[in-house]
């Protein structure tokens, strides 16, 4: 039995995280996956699904150095990489280290030291879904683009599809 | 020929921030700037929007200190709707408050300043990282992460989410807290507060010690202090007035309403961010031999401008700081001091209020009404004195917004502490990658929250340093 003191990105076998900031445009994108597949993809008992928002460094701190530590990390988040906007690329470790957003971004995906020792130490499988931006504004401007917008449920697909064990279609639309 | 030096980003801090180092011809400091980059446009959003969606919303603003911004708001709407929230409403928000802050400070603590004094300020940056803590001292870590997690489930059982809290309302706490979640909390919150004790006595015993010297030396400046106190002195993170010091020590107290009569805003042009100073000093300077108008918030700036803290243990540390330091101490490096005995404090005072008969009342919450009004709502949080300053219309629509962050408190005084750092540890043009550090340890002593959303944790090219000449061309890249 798993120990009640554990919050529930610690205690699950799949973790989902939803990273950005839903004040800045297309930056909420990880946050509007999380809640889209609350909505419409009730998760199944090993998937913990949580919104990060802009507080993700902290739940990947305690995840790298706790003895308790799911075994599949999902990173759903914004990345530019010159692709059209609203591209999805589901990424494996390896391509996500070295990435980052926009040198001027609210926030970063961490691929750091944390991320390699979660995947490469600790064995993590740690991957992350991405979208590309049409535009991450400097002000405070809440909204997804309508092109990012169109990827959500895409996104929400995806994963339940590969991590929920085989959902086809939404529960509810 | 002169250079410029620049440190970006600043690793390990909670946000992102860039360091310029301007060397003049005999390669000694001529000036340096830490550029702030502030989440800018919040203030015109909230315009127009019911003031009650203002608590839920500023949990956005920021992932590492979402309490503190929901219980600013939370506070400042009590006041607009002219309601006083029921005892035990108020303490289930200190309550999260506290949990939220022994949280934070043992973030801060074990993860973002420890390396520095644990793996040694000049170590190599490859082991002088939170990874290097775990794989050098992983009993320490295990300890530290219960800790960490029992905190984070504290706040999941008391309030539902831990991340975007939503549970403080307008005139109250949205959600009850059981005898039975009680029951489950009391445990944690006890093992906390043996973390707590564990961290001071560790920190006194195998880190201070060895460092004082650098604890006495960098990045020392003369300022005045800002923090809440009760009206008898005693400090309070929720709840009271505040206390602006001066750097002899004399002092005033003034109710938020009257903020405006003592904090002002100075602008520098390479700044996005403002830079606040003692109002009554009638300007800024930051002139380091002689500093005018400047003050601190944050750990270090409560542990001077209290009389007293109300629990016995963490009462017990500050009377054994006061005694060592003295009133008030300019030692930047003793915000870390400051700050595991505000984690006594915090763990001690959760325990507490966990204990108290009415915490699990079901009154914990008044109706509230709409009304024009203008409320400033006021926290300690963990990284200074945060100010929520609202105005609504008749139909509690929201027509101005003011918001001062504990970081933008301490703008000028990051600035002067830097310049300080980088004056005494690069001469005659002579500089390394330890020294640079010197630099980088000052300004996480104040642990910034520097965007108020940004976080940046890049262990491959941590410090990224660029000469450049006069006429901004680079002339050589270190890191």
């Amino acid at each position: 039995m798993e120990p009640d003191y554990l919050p529930e990105y610690c205690s699950r076998p799949t973790l989902v995280l939803g990273c950005g900031n839903i004040l800045l445009g297309d930056d909420g994108f990880g946050p509007e996956v999380i809640a889209y597949l609350q909505a419409h993809y009730p998760a199944p008992k090993d998937v913990a699904l949580v919104d990060a928002g802009t507080g993700v460094v902290d739940i990947l701190f305690d995840i790298a150095l706790s003895d308790s530590k799911p075994q599949r990390l999902i990173l759903v988040d914004t990345m530019e990489s010159g692709q059209p906007p609203g591209t999805l690329s589901l990424l494996p470790l390896e391509q996500i280290q070295g990435k980052k957003l926009r040198t001027y971004s609210q926030h970063h995906i961490p691929t750091s030291n944390l991320l390699r020792e979660l995947g490469e130490l600790s064995g993590v499988e740690v991957s992350a879904l991405v979208v590309e931006p049409e535009e991450v504004p400097q002000e405070i401007q809440p909204g997804l683009s309508p092109v990012v917008r169109q990827a959500v449920p895409k996104a929400g697909g995806l994963i339940a599809a590969r991590f929920f064990g085989g959902y086809e279609r939404p529960i509810a639309q | 020929m002169s250079k410029k030096i620049v440190i970006q980003p600043v690793t390990r801090l909670e946000g992102h921030a860039k360091v310029t180092i301007l060397l003049d011809d005999a390669g000694n400091v001529s000036d340096t700037r830490v550029h702030i980059v502030e989440l800018r446009g919040f203030e015109k959003f909230c315009i127009g929007r019911p003031v009650e969606e203002l608590p839920r919303i500023v949990t956005s603003i920021c992932g590492v200190c979402p309490w503190s911004h929901h219980l600013a708001s939370a506070k400042a709407c009590d006041v607009i709707f002219g309601v006083e929230p029921p005892p035990a409403a108020r303490k289930l928000r200190e309550l999260a408050n506290a949990i939220a802050f022994t949280e934070e400070h043992i973030l801060h603590f074990y993860f973002l300043a420890a390396p520095d004094f644990v793996m040694g300020p000049t170590a190599d940056y490859s082991i002088r990282n939170v990874i290097g803590i775990a794989q050098t001292a992983p009993d320490l870590a295990r300890k530290v992460i219960r800790g960490r997690h029992m905190g984070a489930k504290m706040l999941e059982i008391l309030s539902g989410k831990s991340i975007h809290p939503v549970a403080a309302v307008p005139g109250g706490f949205s959600k009850a807290l059981t005898p039975e979640e009680r029951d489950r909390m009391l445990p944690m919150a006890e093992e906390v507060l043996e973390l707590a004790k564990f961290s001071i006595a560790f920190a006194k015993k195998d880190i201070f010690p060895k460092y004082i010297d650098v604890v006495k030396t960098l990045g020392v400046i003369k300022t005045g202090f800002l923090g809440t106190v009760t009206k008898d002195g005693t400090l309070d993170l929720y709840d009271g007035v505040l206390r602006m010091m001066q750097a002899d020590g004399t002092y005033e107290d003034f109710p938020y309403d009257r903020y405006t009569d003592y904090i002002a805003e100075h602008i520098e042009p390479w700044s996005y961010l403002k830079f606040p100073y003692m109002k009554k000093a009638g300007k800024l300077s930051m002139d380091l031999d002689n500093p005018v108008g400047v003050y601190r918030t944050n750990t270090l700036a409560r542990m001077n401008v209290c009389d007293r803290i109300r629990t016995p243990l963490a009462q017990k540390e500050f009377e054994e700081f006061r005694s060592n330091f003295g009133r008030p101490v300019q030692l930047t490096l003793a915000y870390h001091w400051a700050r595991l005995i505000e984690l006594l404090y915090n763990a001690e005072y959760a325990l507490e209020l966990l204990k108290s008969p009415d915490i699990t009342s079901k009154e914990i919450r008044v109706p509230v009404k709409p009304r024009a009004a203008s409320a400033i709502g006021c926290v300690e949080a963990p990284r200074g004195t945060l100010i929520h300053d609202y105005e609504t219309d008749a139909e509690g629509m929201v027509t101005n917004v003011n918001l001062i962050v504990g970081t933008t408190h301490n703008n000028a005084p990051i600035n002067m502490s830097v310049r300080k750092a980088a004056q005494d540890n690069i001469k005659g043009g002579k500089y390394d990658q330890g020294l640079l550090n010197m630099v980088e340890m000052a300004i996480r002593a104040y642990d910034p929250c520097l965007s108020c959303s940004t976080h940046e944790l890049d262990g491959r090219i941590p410090v990224k340093i660029t000469l450049l000449n006069p006429r901004g061309e680079v002339v050589a890249t270190v890191g």
